[in-house]
């Protein structure tokens, strides 16, 4: 079986021969490129995430506006090939800058970074299996597990306060060994140094992740690689807003953004464990009221089939009837230690039993 | 203390056309610097084009205009014409009022004022004489004569002050006048533009002009084809007043009603004048002298509701579609021009008149205002420019109202655009003694409109050629620019040879070629 590597080799040289070989026989190359539009981008009921649909667009080469776009798109490509096969990344930002000295050129770094994401959905590729990075690291683990990068092994109890970071080529490391039953990843990073110095990591036998805020690209793929190949359970704790739902929820079904790659980043099984509506009653938390545009992207929640289970749907209406939303750290109205002591004990019985 | 009317009457004295307008300078379009030496350029060329027409010769028209102080300038003025009999030098220059122009016919100047006009003028300002040299021919025999002669204002009447036999070379008459108060400018108002637009309705004609800094500017001929001289054509009955009924009755040599109608007026038979007695209840066999105002008023409504044929046309004579594009041309040199004669109608029920239309654009068409050429609309009556007044004129309006934007021309004011249009009439209907703008007559408002729509449809096609090529070149560019990059870039990715690509190039630059003119034409 080939590995990613390969197959990502194998593909764009492909591009390259369907051209030559039309050229060859006289025929104008044509390049079916995936449409990522709203109109195609549809729920998966059973996958649990985003899909793309069956539509896509033709780029042909007898077409003065789309000519461009395809040898920016061989550009690319030949920039991808040559990465994967010296073994090397580049963010998006540095692809745009090597750009300058190619004899097409692009608007802006929006514009490079479309052809990308053209390129990536055409070949069925993730943008990382091209070499192609994002700019940011992702989240920071703290606890029992080991991994190794290359020829270099990191456990992430002993990589200090901040945790191991999960790197951008999170596909190239490699799992060794762990001694964990679950997964809580918290949005912010104060709620992680929390959980860290009340040593939750122990007392749940869990992997603590800081998302720090929307979760990264190589953050979801940790997650769903968790999920996936050392079966541990996902529990997510987030504001109890409706920002923190879509933290939550992105980290679940994946975003339609990137419905191309979804099958590799969405962990339909992670669960939310709060804050929600009902903690925010039951725990009589400190709040601060709904904001227009909190009401108005809660609304929005609910008209979005990912949140169409009853669990989101009570959740959701109950925070509009309260008009009400709190944030994760506000347990310690009851003393730093509440969060580790009693809420979390509480909400993992509630959810494991 | 009370005066009696005698004495009051003592006072009163006839005024002669001279000193009416020494006293009314304005009433000849002396008014303003500039639009005094314009008006100058005016008359004199007018009189040397309608001369040398009239003589069948080509006109040929040398002006050297010198600055000899502020606002005081020399212009001498020489055409190729018949020249004017000597008898005949004192009063085409110094009396008012003579002259062969009070016809029902298609003229340049309509008033009998033109050259003393001048004179007066240059009289006025700087008291000087005017110097006139004439050469003709007499009994088959080349004459010539040098004279100056003073205006006298009082008898409306020429003082030949010096004269001198003079031996020519060809025929021709040579004007020179000094004149003060006035302004050389290259304003759209000023003598040098109406120069150019003259040349423009006026194609057969040559001029050469020497302005106030020594330059030489020559207007060459574009034709040598000499317009037909326009004929005089008698009344429509719908164009005529009560008053012109009385005045043609008190000049007749005919003896009835009847005659006089049927040999005053165009269209009126013996059967129209049957129809007119039913309609009125006049004895149409009354002598004419007879004719009383109330029967002229009477016989006037009658016509109003009468059907007559058409006025006849064989007097209106336009310049001609190819003689306009012609002098275009040769002024313009524009990338694209059409042009348009339109078939004669009548304006008031029974004023015939035709309107040319057209357009240049592109190269020199349009004025230049600093780098960048601005819309000109050029207007012109029975071949004459009109320069002053534009913005109350029916010929402007009726330009301006066309949405321009239909045919191509995004913005009417900022546009390489010369428009052209000439009224051709018999009796065309000015707004004020100026002349220098016409009256919205409805027929005439829509006939401008019609014309230039014709013109600018042609316009519109020939910008929108001019699109389609630019783009078929822009597209050929991309494909040539971007398919070698491809191949290479392909080539490199599937770690193979480049394949012959050139037959793929051709198809394609086909293709997107054919699709650009299949595209819906949108007319």
């Amino acid at each position: 079986m080939m590995n990613r590597r390969e197959i990502a080799l194998q593909k764009l040289k492909g591009l390259g021969e369907m051209i030559i070989e039309d050229v060859a026989q006289n025929k104008v190359p044509r390049i079916k490129v995936p449409s990522r539009s709203t109109s195609n981008i549809i729920y998966d009921d059973k996958k649990r995430h985003y899909i793309l649909g069956e539509k896509y667009g033709v780029r042909s080469m007898g077409n003065v506006k789309q000519i461009k776009k395809i040898a920016q798109m061989l550009y690319i490509a030949n920039f991808c090939k040559d990465l994967v096969k010296r073994n090397k990344t580049a963010t998006l930002r540095e692809l745009y800058y090597v750009s300058e000295g190619w004899d097409v050129d692009f608007a802006d770094q929006q514009e490079s970074n479309i052809i990308g994401e053209d390129l990536e959905v055409t070949l069925g590729m993730t943008r990382e299996d091209l070499g192609l990075l994002p700019e940011e690291d992702g989240a920071a683990v703290y606890g029992e597990l080991t991994v190794r990068e290359g020829d270099i092994e990191i456990n992430a109890l002993k990589a200090g306060k901040s945790g191991y970071t999960i790197p951008p080529t999170i596909d190239e490391v490699e799992f060794i060994d762990h001694d964990v039953e679950r997964v809580i990843a918290v949005e912010t990073m104060g709620m992680y140094h929390r959980l860290v110095q009340e040593k939750a990591y122990k007392k749940f036998d869990s992997l603590i992740v800081g998302l720090k805020g929307q979760a990264a690209r190589a953050t979801r793929r940790f997650l769903k690689r968790v999920n996936d190949e050392l079966n541990l359970p996902i529990y997510i704790c987030n504001d109890g807003d409706p920002w923190g739902f879509h933290i939550a929820m992105v980290i679940i079904s994946g975003s339609a953004k990137l419905a191309h790659v979804n099958h590799e980043l969405a962990t339909p099984d992670a669960r939310f464990l709060g804050v929600t509506a009902s903690d925010i009653i039951n725990y009589d938390l400190p709040t601060d009221p709904l904001k227009d545009i909190d009401i108005l992207r809660l609304k929005e929640l609910l008209r979005d089939p990912r949140y169409k289970d009853d669990f989101w749907k009570r959740e959701i209406k109950k925070m509009l009837k309260i008009g009400k939303k709190a944030e994760q750290q506000s347990f310690s109205k009851y003393g730093l230690e509440y969060v580790v002591d009693t809420y979390l004990p509480e909400k993992l019985d509630e959810i494991e039993t | 203390m009370e005066r009696q009317a005698g004495e009051l009457f003592e006072e009163f004295q006839e005024l002669t056309a001279s000193e009416f307008f020494r006293k009314n300078r304005q009433m000849l379009g002396f008014s303003g610097k500039i639009r005094s030496l314009t008006m100058v350029f005016h008359e004199l060329i007018t009189n040397s084009l309608d001369a040398a027409e009239e003589a069948g010769i080509l006109p040929n028209i040398k002006i050297n205009l010198k600055r000899v102080g502020k606002d005081h300038y020399i212009l001498e003025h020489e055409d190729n014409g018949p020249g004017i009999p000597e008898d005949y030098i004192p009063k085409v220059f110094c009396t008012m009022f003579a002259g062969s122009k009070f016809r029902n016919i298609q003229s340049r100047g309509q008033q009998g004022l033109g050259c003393s006009g001048c004179v007066l003028l240059s009289q006025m300002t700087t008291g000087k004489p005017a110097t006139i040299t004439s050469a003709y021919k007499e009994d088959g025999e080349l004459k010539g004569v040098k004279m100056s002669l003073k205006m006298d204002v009082k008898k409306n009447k020429g003082l030949v002050l010096e004269k001198e036999e003079i031996n020519p070379d060809g025929t021709g008459v040579r004007v020179k006048l000094h004149f003060k108060e006035v302004s050389y400018s290259l304003s759209e108002q000023g003598a040098y533009e109406y120069i150019r637009r003259t040349m423009i309705g006026n194609p057969h004609a040559q001029i050469t002009f020497t302005d106030p800094t020594g330059k030489k500017y020559v207007f060459k001929r574009a034709s040598k084809v000499i317009p037909p001289l326009p004929k005089e054509i008698l009344p429509h009955p719908r164009g005529v007043t009560a008053d012109d009924l009385i005045f043609m009755a008190k000049h007749t040599d005919k003896r009835r009603f009847r005659s006089l109608l049927t040999s005053s007026l165009s269209r009126m038979s013996t059967k129209k004048v049957k129809e007119l007695e039913k309609l009125t209840n006049i004895d149409f066999n009354k002598r004419p002298r007879d004719m009383t105002w109330e029967e002229a008023e009477e016989i006037v409504e009658a016509f109003k509701r009468m059907d007559f044929m058409a006025p006849p046309t064989k007097g209106l004579i336009p310049i001609g579609k190819d003689q306009i594009e012609k002098g275009m041309k040769e002024i313009l040199n524009p990338e694209f021009i059409a042009a348009t004669t339109r078939r004669p109608l009548t304006y008031r029920g029974g004023v015939p008149f035709i309107i040319e239309a057209a357009v240049a654009y592109g190269g020199k068409a349009g004025r230049l205002v600093g780098e960048q050429r601005k819309t000109e609309i050029m207007r012109f009556a029975n071949r004459v420019p009109l320069t002053f007044d534009q913005g109350s004129c029916a010929l402007t309006e009726g330009v301006k109202t066309l949405d321009w934007k239909r045919y191509g021309i995004r913005d009417l004011e900022n546009a390489p655009l010369t428009i052209f249009i000439n009224i051709v009439s018999t009796n065309v209907p000015y707004l004020s003694t100026g002349k220098q703008s016409i009256a919205p007559e409805p027929e005439i408002l829509q006939e401008v409109r019609q014309a230039t729509m014709q013109v600018a449809r042609k316009l519109q096609k020939h910008i929108r050629a001019k699109k389609a090529a630019k783009e078929e070149a822009k597209r050929a560019r991309v494909f040539e620019t971007y398919i070698p990059i491809i191949m290479r870039e392909a080539a490199i990715l599937a770690e193979k040879e480049k394949p012959d690509y050139k037959p793929l190039l051709q198809k394609v630059t086909r293709k997107a070629k054919a699709e650009l003119l299949g595209e819906p034409d949108d007319e």
